[in-house]
C-alpha cells in the first residue's frame, strides 16, 4: 500500500487505533474518566486528519473510495460521535452499569460509520454496516437491567438482521447478473446484460435494507421503540452517525447506477410515505423521544428528495441537509439528555412545562432546535429545506416538493406543541431535574451556535460543499 | 452437474425450514447442522472446494459443537436424563439421516466420476483465495477482525454479570455441585418443577 493510501486513511485507521487504546487502557486500569478523555481526544485527531488527508479523490483498494464527499461525511460523522460521547459521560456517571465499553462500541460503531462513507464496493458496504449495527445492538441495550432499552435492542437486533439478509440478498443478486461488486462497475457491466431484471431485483432489495436502516415507509417500524428505549446519547448516536453514514453510501450508490430510472418511481413513491406517514404520526404522540423517532422519518424523505434530483445541485443538498439535520437533532437530545435523572430519561412532554422559565439557556436551545426542525427561517433547517427544494425544482419534481410542503406545515403543529409547553406556566415533574455539566453545556451552546450560525451566515459550508 | 447443484440446495432449504420449526433445540441443532453440509456440497459443485472445506470445518465443525456443548451444559442432573431419554424417540433420526444421505450419495458421485471433480469451469484453489484476501481485499480483512471485536465487546457486556448476584442466585445449587437449568436454551426447565406450581 501505496503512502499516500496510508494518508487517505488515516481518518478510519485513527478511530480504530483509539478503540484498542482504550481498551488496553480499561484493561489496565478502569476508569470512565480515562476512557472518556481518550475516546474524545482519538476523535478530535481523527477530525484533524479528515481535514488534513482531504484532498484528491483516492481509490485505496477496490473496496474504499475516499473522496471530497467521503471526507465530508466522515467529518459529520466523528463531529456526531464526539458529540454523543461528551453526552453519554454524565449519563452513564448517573447509572448504575460499567460505562467503559460503552466508549469502544462508540468507536467501532463510528469506524463502521466511516467505512460506509468510504465504500464503494459491496464488501466494504456489508462489512461497514454490520460494524456499525453489530455495536449499535450492544449500544442500544447497554443498561442491560433495564426492561426499555433490553426491548429496543432486541427489537433493533431482529429487524436489522433481516434487513441485513435482504442487502446481501440483493447483492448476490447484482452480482450474479454484472459480475462486479465495484458500485462503479456496476453501470457499465448493465449495459450488455442478459438479465436486467435480476439487476432490478437485485438493486430493490438493496434500497429495501437501506431503507431499513434509514427507516423510511414502509420500513419504520422500529423506529418510535428503538429511539425511545435506548439511552439518550445511542439515540443520538443513531439519529445522527447511523443515519448519515448510511445515506453517504446510498448517494454513492444511486449516482453509480442512476443511469436507469426503474428506481426514480419507487424512491419518489417512498419519499411521498416518509414524509406523511413520519408527519402524521408524530401529532398525537406525547413521548418527545417518540416525536423525534417519527420527525426524522419525515426528515429523511424530505432528504430522498433531494437525491432523486441528482446532479451536483442535488447531492449538495443532500449533503448540507444531512449537516443540518445532524446538528440540530444532536442539540434536541443533547437537552433530552441534559435533563434526564438517574431513574428515567426525560421524555414526556409534561417534564419540559415551563422549562423555559426555570432552565432559560436550555429552553432557548431546545427551541432553536425544534425551530430548526422546522425549517423556521434563521436556522440551519431553514436554509437545508431552501436547498431540497432549490434541487427538486431544478429537476421539477412539483409533486414532491408540495408533499414536502404539506409535511413541513404539518410538523410544524407537533413542534410547536413542545415549545408551547416549554413556555406555559405548568409546574413540571421535578425530580428529572439536574444540574448540566460543563460537557453537556458546552456541547449545547457549541451545537446551538452552529444551528444558528449555519442558518444565517451559511456560505462557509457551502463553499466547501461546492469545492470538488 | 447443475442437477447436483439443485439437489443440494433443496437440501439445504429443506433442513433449513426443519431446523425453525423443530420445537426441540437439539433436533434444531441437528438440521442446521445439515443445512451447512448441504451448502458446502453446493459450494462444492460451483467450484469452490476450498470455501466448502471451510464451511464443513468452521460452521458444521467448530461453530455446532460449541452449540451442542452449551446445550449440554446447561442441562445437568436427573431430569435432564430423563428428557434426554424423551427425545431419542425412535424415528426422529429418519429425517436428517435421509437428507445426509442424499448428500453422501451426492458427494460419492461428485468424487468417483472421472475427470474435473468439481465439474465446474474452473475450480478456485486455497491459493487464488489467499492471493484475494491479502492483495485486494486486504482492507476487508480488517474489516472483519473490527466486526469480531465489536460483537466480542458487545457480548461481553451484555452477558457479564456482578458476581455477588450470581452467588446471590446460583449459591445453594452451586454448594450441591448443580446447576440451576432455568433460563437455558432448550425447554429443559430441570430444576424448575420442584419449585414452580
Amino acid at each position: 500500500m501505496h503512502r499516500v493510501e496510508i494518508a487517505a486513511l488515516l481518518p478510519i485507521t485513527i478511530t480504530t487505533l483509539t478503540a484498542l487504546a482504550v481498551m488496553i487502557g480499561i484493561a489496565i486500569k478502569r476508569s470512565h474518566t480515562q476512557a472518556f478523555i481518550g475516546t474524545v481526544v482519538g476523535l478530535a485527531i481523527a477530525f484533524a486528519s479528515v481535514i488534513l488527508a482531504g484532498g484528491v479523490p483516492r481509490q485505496v483498494t477496490p473496496l474504499l473510495m475516499i473522496d471530497h464527499y467521503a471526507s465530508i461525511f466522515m467529518g459529520l460523522i466523528i463531529v456526531s460521535a464526539a458529540g454523543s460521547a461528551l453526552l453519554a459521560y454524565r449519563y452513564f456517571e448517573l447509572r448504575d452499569t460499567q460505562p467503559e465499553e460503552f466508549y469502544l462500541l462508540l468507536l467501532l460503531a463510528t469506524v463502521g460509520a466511516e467505512i460506509l462513507a468510504c465504500s464503494a464496493h459491496f464488501a466494504s458496504f456489508f462489512l461497514g454496516l454490520e460494524i456499525l449495527s453489530i455495536s449499535l445492538y450492544a449500544m442500544i441495550g447497554y443498561l442491560k437491567e433495564r426492561r426499555h432499552p433490553l426491548e429496543a435492542a432486541i427489537k433493533y437486533l431482529i429487524l436489522a438482521a433481516a434487513s441485513s439478509a435482504f442487502l446481501l440478498f440483493g447483492m448476490a443478486l447484482v452480482y450474479a447478473d454484472s459480475g462486479t461488486m465495484e458500485f462503479a462497475r456496476i453501470t457499465r457491466a448493465e449495459t450488455d446484460t442478459w438479465y436486467p431484471l435480476m439487476t432490478t431485483l437485485g438493486t430493490t432489495l438493496i434500497f429495501t435494507g437501506v431503507a431499513f436502516k434509514l427507516a423510511l415507509v414502509p420500513f419504520h417500524l422500529w423506529t418510535p421503540d428503538v429511539y425511545e428505549g435506548a439511552p439518550a446519547p445511542v439515540t443520538a448516536f443513531i439519529a445522527t452517525v447511523s443515519k448519515a453514514a448510511v445515506f453517504a453510501v446510498l448517494l454513492r450508490y444511486y449516482n453509480s447506477s442512476a443511469g436507469e430510472h426503474a428506481f426514480f418511481v419507487i424512491l419518489s413513491v417512498i419519499a411521498v410515505a416518509s414524509i406523511l406517514v413520519g408527519n402524521l404520526l408524530a401529532l398525537r404522540q406525547t413521548n418527545v423521544k417518540r416525536i423525534l423517532a417519527y420527525s426524522s422519518i419525515s426528515h429523511l424523505g424530505y432528504v430522498l428528495i433531494a437525491l432523486l434530483a441528482g446532479r451536483d445541485t442535488g447531492n449538495q443538498a443532500v449533503v448540507f441537509y444531512l449537516i443540518a439535520y445532524s446538528m440540530t437533532i444532536l442539540a434536541a437530545f443533547a437537552t433530552v439528555t441534559a435533563l434526564s435523572g438517574a431513574g428515567r430519561d426525560a421524555d414526556e412532554i409534561d417534564d419540559y412545562g415551563g422549562l423555559f422559565w426555570r432552565r432559560p439557556l436550555i429552553g432557548s436551545i431546545f427551541t432553536i432546535a425544534l425551530l430548526s426542525l422546522a425549517g423556521m427561517p434563521a436556522t440551519a433547517g431553514f436554509i437545508g429545506k431552501f436547498y431540497l427544494i432549490a434541487a427538486g425544482a431544478a429537476t421539477e419534481q412539483w409533486l414532491l416538493i408540495f408533499v414536502l410542503i404539506v409535511g413541513s406545515a404539518i410538523g410544524l403543529f407537533y413542534y410547536l406543541r413542545i415549545i408551547e409547553a416549554m413556555f406555559s406556566a405548568a409546574q413540571p415533574v421535578a425530580p428529572v431535574l439536574r444540574p448540566i455539566s460543563v460537557a453537556e453545556g458546552a456541547v449545547l451552546v457549541t451545537l446551538a451556535v452552529i444551528v444558528l450560525w449555519v442558518g444565517i451566515y451559511p456560505q462557509p459550508i457551502l463553499a466547501v460543499l461546492a469545492r470538488r | 452437474m447443475d442437477a447436483a447443484f439443485y439437489i443440494a440446495s433443496v437440501v439445504a432449504i429443506g433442513a433449513t425450514v426443519l431446523t425453525i420449526t423443530r420445537t426441540n433445540a437439539v433436533h434444531a441443532l441437528l438440521y442446521l447442522i445439515l443445512s451447512l453440509l448441504a451448502v458446502a456440497v453446493a459450494f462444492y459443485t460451483m467450484g469452490a472446494p476450498f470455501i466448502a472445506a471451510l464451511e464443513v470445518i468452521i460452521y458444521a465443525g467448530a461453530i455446532m459443537v460449541l452449540f451442542i456443548f452449551i446445550v449440554m451444559m446447561l442441562n445437568l442432573g436427573e431430569r435432564a436424563a430423563a428428557l434426554e431419554r424423551r427425545w431419542r424417540t425412535p424415528g426422529m433420526w429418519r429425517g436428517p439421516a435421509i437428507l445426509a444421505g442424499l448428500l453422501l450419495i451426492e458427494v460419492a458421485y461428485l468424487l468417483l466420476r472421472a475427470g474435473n471433480a468439481t465439474g465446474a469451469a474452473q475450480a478456485v484453489e486455497p491459493k487464488q483465495v489467499a492471493m484475494a484476501l491479502f492483495g485486494p481485499y486486504l482492507i476487508g480483512v480488517e474489516l472483519s477482525s473490527i466486526l469480531l471485536l465489536a460483537g466480542m465487546i458487545g457480548a461481553y457486556h451484555l452477558g457479564m454479570r456482578k458476581i455477588e448476584e450470581m452467588r446471590e442466585e446460583h449459591g445453594t445449587h452451586i454448594d450441591e455441585g448443580r446447576v440451576v437449568a432455568s433460563g437455558d436454551l432448550v425447554h429443559a426447565g430441570a430444576d424448575r418443577a420442584d419449585r414452580a406450581p
